[in-house]
C-alpha cells in the first residue's frame, strides 16, 4: 500500500510537470478535435496524430498519446450523441440513449454525464492499474516463451468470441492478419519473406499503415458512399450539468460499469470491446422500467459510457506488464514506445520507473483534462459535425496523407496505406470485418518468435504447452472459449447481444 | 451494425456468383495462394528449429482451408447478397493519395494538400467547387500551421521556393 502511494507520488511529480501538463492537455484537444469527426474512432485518430508526438522526450510523447487516445475516445462518444455515428465499436451503445436524449432536447446533459461517467470510471481504473501493475509485473517474470504463445492463443480466441458475425469469418481475419505479420525480415535468418521485392516491406507492414487504411481510408470510402444518413441533433444542447436526481440515478450504473469494464478490460484480446455491451445489459435487467431504455434513460448512457473508459484504461495492464498489446489501439502504443526506444513489457515498470508511473498519473489527469476541456467546448464540436460530410472526408483525407507520410518521411508509406485502403473496402464489401485481422497482425509476429523458441527449447515437441502448468491452463482457456463461440445456444446470445 | 432485414422481407436468393460469402471465400482462398506461393523457395525447417518458410506456409494452407469452408460453404448457405460497389469514391480517393506522394517531396506540402484535396474533392458526387475551394485553403493552411510550423515535422513545405 505504502509502495503504491510511493509509486503514485512519482507518477504524478512527473505528469504534473509544466511541459507533461501541456502535453497531455494538448493530446487531448487534438485526440478530441479529431476523434469528434464522424467515422473516425480512435484508431485512425491516433494512427494519424503518431508524428504529432515524436517531437518529444518518450515519458511526453507516451502522456500525449494517453491524451490523444482519451480524446479520441470521448470524440467519439460525442459524435455518437449528437449524430448517431459511433466512432467504433465500443460507442455503439451510448447512440442508443444517447442520441435520443439528445433528440429530447438533453444532448447536454448526455455529453455531461458521458464527461462526469467517464471520469469517474477513469480515476477508479486509473487506480487499479497502479494496484495490479506491480504484481502482475512479477507473475510476467514466470512466463517463458510457452505461457507467451498459450497467452497470445487465449488472446486470439477471446477476439474470435467477441467480434461480429460469423466466427468462421472471424477465425479467417485474424488468421489474414497472421499471415501479413509474416510479411518482412525473417527475425532469425535474416531471410525477406512474401515481400515482393518491395524495400519498404522488409521492416514488415508498418502497423500504423494498415491501420489508416483498413480502418481510416476504407471507412472514408464507406461512407462517402451511403451520404448523409447523418442527422445532427438541431436545436439547443441545453445545459451540461445533470441535475442531482440525474447522479443520484446514474451512480449506481457508473460504479457497476466500471467494474466491468475494469475487469474485462485486462483480458487480452480486446475484452474492452464487450464491457459497454455488457453494462448496458445489466441496467437494462436492473432498472424499474425496462421500457425507458432506448427511449434516452440516463443510466443507458451513464453505465456503458463509464465500462468503456475503465475498459479501455485496464487494457494498459497487458501491456506494460506483459508487454502484448490487447487490442489495435495498444498496438499502436507498442509502435509509438518502440519509436522512442522503449520496449513495453515487465521491464518498463523497474528500468523507466518514471514513465511508467508518469503514465498512470496522466490517465487520471487526462481524464480530468476532459472533464475541463469538453464541457465548454461541446458548442465547437456541434459546429464541427455541423459541417457537411463531403467537406469533412476530404479534410480526413489529408490529415491520413500527412499523418502516415510523416510517420517514417517516406512517400510509399501513403502508397501502401492506399493499397489497404483498398483490401479494408474489399473486406466490407464481402462483409468481413477487419477488426480481428488487425489483432491477429499485431500479435503474430510475436506468436511467431514465441513460437520458435519454445519448440527449440522442446526440440520440436508440442508437449512442452501442455506441460508446463501455466500454459496448459491458457492453452485449455483459449479452447474452451473457442469451444463456447460454436455452441449453437452461445452463438444465438452474441448474435442477440451485438444487435441490441 | 447492420440492420437485418425481417424474415418476411428477405430478397429473393442470390445466384451463387453473388453471394457475399462465395466472393469472400473466393478472396480469401486467393490471397492464400498467393502468400504460399511468395513463400514456395522459403525453407520450412523442423519444428524443432524451424526455417522462415515454415509460419508463412502453414498459416497459407489453414487460411485456404478456412476460405474455401467459407466459399463451399456458401453454396448450402445462401447468405447475403453483394453490396453495391462504387467506382468513383476508390478511384479519386486512391488517386488523391497517389498524387500526394508523388508531389510531397519534390513540390512540398503547399502544392501536394491542396492539389490531394482537390482530386478528393471529386470523390463525392455532391461536390460543389466553390465551398471546396474555400476549405480547401483554410485546411491546407491550417496543415502548413499546425504540423511545419507548431510541430517542426520534417514536411517537405515548398522546396521549389523557400528551398525546404
Amino acid at each position: 500500500m505504502l509502495d503504491l502511494i510511493g509509486h503514485l507520488g512519482l507518477g504524478f511529480s512527473t505528469a504534473f510537470s509544466p511541459t507533461n501538463l501541456g502535453l497531455c492537455f494538448l493530446g487531448c484537444l487534438v485526440g478530441t478535435l479529431i476523434g469528434v469527426l464522424p467515422g473516425v474512432g480512435p484508431i485512425a485518430t491516433i494512427a494519424m496524430l503518431l508524428p504529432l508526438t515524436f517531437k518529444v522526450d518518450p515519458t511526453g510523447a507516451l502522456i500525449m498519446l494517453a491524451g490523444i487516445y482519451y480524446g479520441a475516445q470521448y470524440g467519439g462518444s460525442t459524435t455518437a450523441i449528437l449524430v448517431n455515428i459511433p466512432g467504433e465499436a465500443t460507442a455503439v451503445v451510448t447512440t442508443l440513449d444517447g442520441h435520443q436524449m439528445a433528440r429530447k432536447g438533453q444532448a447536454g446533459i448526455a455529453l455531461g454525464i458521458a464527461a462526469i461517467s467517464s471520469f469517474i470510471a477513469g480515476s477508479i481504473a486509473t487506480l487499479v492499474v497502479a494496484a495490479v501493475g506491480a504484481p502482475l509485473t512479477k507473475l510476467a517474470l514466470l512466463f517463458g516463451p510457452a505461457e507467451y504463445f498459450g497467452l497470445m492463443v487465449l488472446g486470439l480466441g477471446l477476439a474470435v468470441v467477441l467480434a461480429q458475425g460469423s466466427v468462421l469469418k472471424a477465425v479467417i481475419m485474424v488468421v489474414f492478419g497472421l499471415v501479413l505479420s509474416t510479411v518482412g525480415t525473417d527475425l532469425e535468418t535474416g531471410d525477406e519473406r512474401l515481400t515482393l521485392g518491395f524495400a519498404a516491406l522488409s521492416d514488415g507492414i508498418d502497423f500504423a499503415v494498415l491501420a489508416m487504411g483498413v480502418f481510416g481510408i476504407a471507412e472514408v470510402l464507406r461512407n462517402i458512399e451511403n451520404p448523409e444518413a447523418r442527422g445532427v441533433v438541431k436545436g439547443a444542447i441545453g445545459r451540461l450539468l445533470p441535475s442531482a436526481a440525474d447522479l443520484r440515478r446514474s451512480l449506481g450504473p457508473i460504479l457497476r460499469g466500471t467494474g466491468l469494464g475494469a475487469a474485462l478490460g485486462i483480458l487480452p484480446g480486446n475484452g474492452a470491446v464487450l464491457a459497454p455491451f455488457a453494462s448496458y445489459t445489466l441496467e437494462k435487467k436492473l432498472a424499474d422500467e425496462p421500457s425507458r431504455f432506448g427511449l434516452g434513460a440516463i443510466e443507458g448512457v451513464a453505465g456503458p459510457e463509464a465500462a468503456n473508459n475503465a475498459g479501455a484504461q485496464t487494457a494498459f495492464i497487458p501491456l506494460l506488464t506483459l508487454g502484448i498489446p490487447p487490442n489495435a489501439v495498444m498496438a499502436l502504443m507498442v509502435g509509438a514506445m518502440t519509436i522512442h526506444g522503449v520496449i513495453p513489457g515487465p521491464l518498463v515498470m523497474t528500468r523507466n520507473a518514471p514513465l511508467f508511473w508518469g503514465m498512470v498519473a496522466s490517465m487520471w489527469i487526462g481524464n480530468l483534462m476532459l472533464l475541463i476541456i469538453n464541457l465548454p467546448l461541446v458548442g465547437v464540436w456541434v459546429r464541427l459535425l455541423k459541417v457537411p460530410y463531403r467537406l469533412l472526408y476530404n479534410i480526413i483525407l489529408l490529415f491520413c496523407c500527412i499523418g502516415i507520410y510523416s510517420v517514417n518521411n517516406n512517400p510509399a508509406d501513403v502508397f501502401f496505406t492506399a493499397v489497404f485502403g483498398g483490401v479494408g473496402y474489399v473486406l466490407i464489401k464481402l462483409g468481413l470485418e477487419p477488426a480481428p485481422m488487425l489483432l491477429g497482425f499485431v500479435l503474430g509476429r510475436l506468436m511467431e518468435e514465441k513460437l520458435r523458441q519454445a519448440l527449440a527449447l522442446s526440440d520440436g515437441s508440442f508437449m512442452t504447452f501442455v506441460e508446463r502448468p501455466l500454459s496448459a491452463g491458457l492453452i485449455v482457456c483459449a479452447l474452451v472459449v473457442m469451444l463456447i463461440a460454436i455452441l449453437p445456444a452461445v452463438t444465438r446470445s452474441r448474435e442477440k447481444v451485438f444487435q441490441e | 451494425m447492420s440492420v437485418q432485414t425481417p424474415i418476411t422481407m428477405r430478397p429473393p436468393v442470390a445466384p451463387v456468383p453473388l453471394r457475399q460469402d462465395f466472393l469472400g471465400g473466393l478472396f480469401v482462398t486467393a490471397v492464400a495462394v498467393l502468400a504460399y506461393w511468395l513463400a514456395a523457395d522459403l525453407p520450412a525447417g523442423t519444428l524443432g528449429g524451424m526455417g522462415p518458410g515454415m509460419m508463412p506456409k502453414a498459416l497459407a494452407l489453414l487460411l485456404g482451408a478456412l476460405g474455401l469452408t467459407l466459399l463451399f460453404g456458401s453454396l448450402w448457405h445462401f447468405g447475403e447478397r453483394i453490396r453495391r460497389w462504387s467506382i468513383r469514391g476508390p478511384v479519386f480517393v486512391f488517386g488523391a493519395m497517389i498524387a500526394f506522394g508523388l508531389t510531397v517531396r519534390p513540390l512540398g506540402l503547399v502544392v501536394a494538400g491542396p492539389l490531394a484535396m482537390m482530386i478528393g474533392a471529386l470523390a463525392s458526387d455532391e461536390v460543389r467547387w466553390g465551398e471546396t475551394i474555400v476549405s480547401v485553403a483554410l485546411t491546407s493552411a491550417f496543415c502548413v500551421g499546425l504540423f511545419k510550423l507548431a510541430l517542426g515535422l520534417p514536411i517537405p513545405l515548398a522546396p521549389w521556393l523557400i528551398g525546404y
